[in-house]
This record gives structure tokens, C-alpha cells and sequence, in this order.
């Protein structure tokens, strides 16, 4: 297999390791996985994160970051195929069901005024478990234009 | 990117921490977003986008105004 392969490989398991626990692979538990050295899955690990397929906590090889997944608790909570994932941020929320395909709740809070919301995606589209229509009132803020996502990707 | 109540929520936010306005999205605009980005993110065969795919992206979700230019 060369490099190229096992990079792909590589990032398909750690997503669907984030998909089926809810949590990344450690590096030690990826280079299980594909019979390879530690030290040869943490450069794969460096070159995906290079690549923007995922993101690394700065020095470390821990992932903290496999969009829409987060590596850290968060106040966007995903409940879906019986688990509770985090997500990255108000967009992410919506792109675990989107990623998994399947229906889900999310528990968020609403920045300034710190209110609990409840968002329900079933069949494919946005449900009110409230009844409030509060769903249509909410917005998504992006700061930044899509040229600058990059340059520091926990603040966007 | 952070969830709001309301518009003035998010100007309150920007202007108290000195950020910059930025676009908002609905809720719905958002997850029709996140379909098209993330639908195959678990494939074996996403490798990424390239800007133009990103571009594309952008136009089919009706994102058309001058901050989602890439």
C-alpha cells in the first residue's frame, strides 16, 4: 500500500472511529489498527492535519477537531443513533446528522442572552419539539469570510 | 460560528467584543449548507475540496453575496 492509500485510509477510520465512540482515535490506537508504528501514524496523523482533513491540538498529536466532530465538549450537544456528540459550533450541529444521515436532537445555547434551545431534524428536515417556532427566529453568525476559516479555526 | 436569537443579539456580541459583523444564516439556510458540505464526509472517497468545489458548494445553497466569494 503506499503513503498516499494509507493517508485515506487513515482519515476515513478516524472519522468513523468519531462516528461509531464518539470520540478520535488516539495515535497509539490508529497505529494498532493499520499494524504500523506510532511514530509513522503521527506523521500520517501531521499530514492530514496539513491537508485540513482534521486538526491537531497545536504540538500535540491529539485530534481536536474532525468537522463537523469535536474532540472537546461544547455547548452544541448532538443526540443521535444513540449517542451524544459535540460539535464544533453552530454550523457543525447541523452537519453531524447531515454527515450521518440520520435524525437527531440538539441541545445548544444561544450566545449573549445564554438560553437553552432545542433542535430536531427528523426525516431530513428541521422540526419544532418546542412548538414555539423559536427554530425560525434563530441565527447562524459567521465573523469571517470563507478565505480566513483557516488562519485560526477554533475562533471561526 | 455561534447561534443567536435574533440580529441585535449578534450586533450586541460583535460591538462588545470588537469583532467584525460578518453574515448571519437562518437556521434552515444552514442546514441545507451542511447537507451539501458534509453529506459524504464519512466516504472513503472525500478528500477534501478544492476552491472550486468550495465555490460550488456556496452557489447551491444560494450563498451568493460577496462574503462567501472565494
Amino acid at each position: 500500500m503506499n503513503n498516499e492509500t494509507l493517508l485515506w485510509q487513515v482519515r476515513h477510520f478516524v472519522y468513523n472511529h468519531f462516528a461509531d465512540t464518539i470520540h478520535p482515535p488516539s495515535v497509539e490506537q490508529t497505529a494498532q489498527h493499520f499494524n504500523i508504528s506510532t511514530e509513522q501514524a503521527g506523521e500520517l496523523y501531521k499530514e492530514l492535519n496539513d491537508r485540513h482533513s482534521f486538526f491537531l491540538e497545536p504540538e500535540t498529536l491529539t485530534i481536536r477537531m474532525a468537522n463537523p466532530f469535536s474532540g472537546l465538549p461544547t455547548d452544541f450537544k448532538v443526540h443521535a443513533n444513540g449517542k451524544t456528540y459535540f460539535a464544533n459550533c453552530a454550523w457543525d450541529m447541523l452537519g453531524i446528522p447531515a454527515a450521518l444521515h440520520c435524525d437527531a436532537v440538539i441541545d445548544a445555547v444561544l450566545t449573549e442572552s445564554g438560553e437553552s434551545v432545542q433542535i430536531e431534524i427528523r426525516d431530513g428536515k428541521i422540526t419544532d419539539p418546542s412548538g414555539t417556532s423559536l427554530q425560525d427566529q434563530l441565527l447562524v453568525h459567521f465573523p469571517l469570510p470563507f478565505a480566513r476559516w483557516y488562519d485560526d479555526l477554533v475562533f471561526t | 460560528m455561534l447561534l443567536f436569537r435574533s440580529e441585535e443579539m449578534v450586533d450586541r456580541w460583535c460591538k462588545r467584543n470588537g469583532l467584525e459583523h460578518g453574515e448571519f444564516l437562518t437556521i434552515d439556510q444552514v442546514w441545507e449548507l451542511s447537507k451539501l458540505w458534509y453529506h459524504n464526509r464519512l466516504s472513503m472517497d472525500f478528500h477534501g475540496r478544492n476552491l472550486e468545489q468550495v465555490a460550488e458548494v456556496f452557489k447551491q445553497a444560494g450563498l451568493t453575496s460577496k462574503f462567501w466569494y472565494i
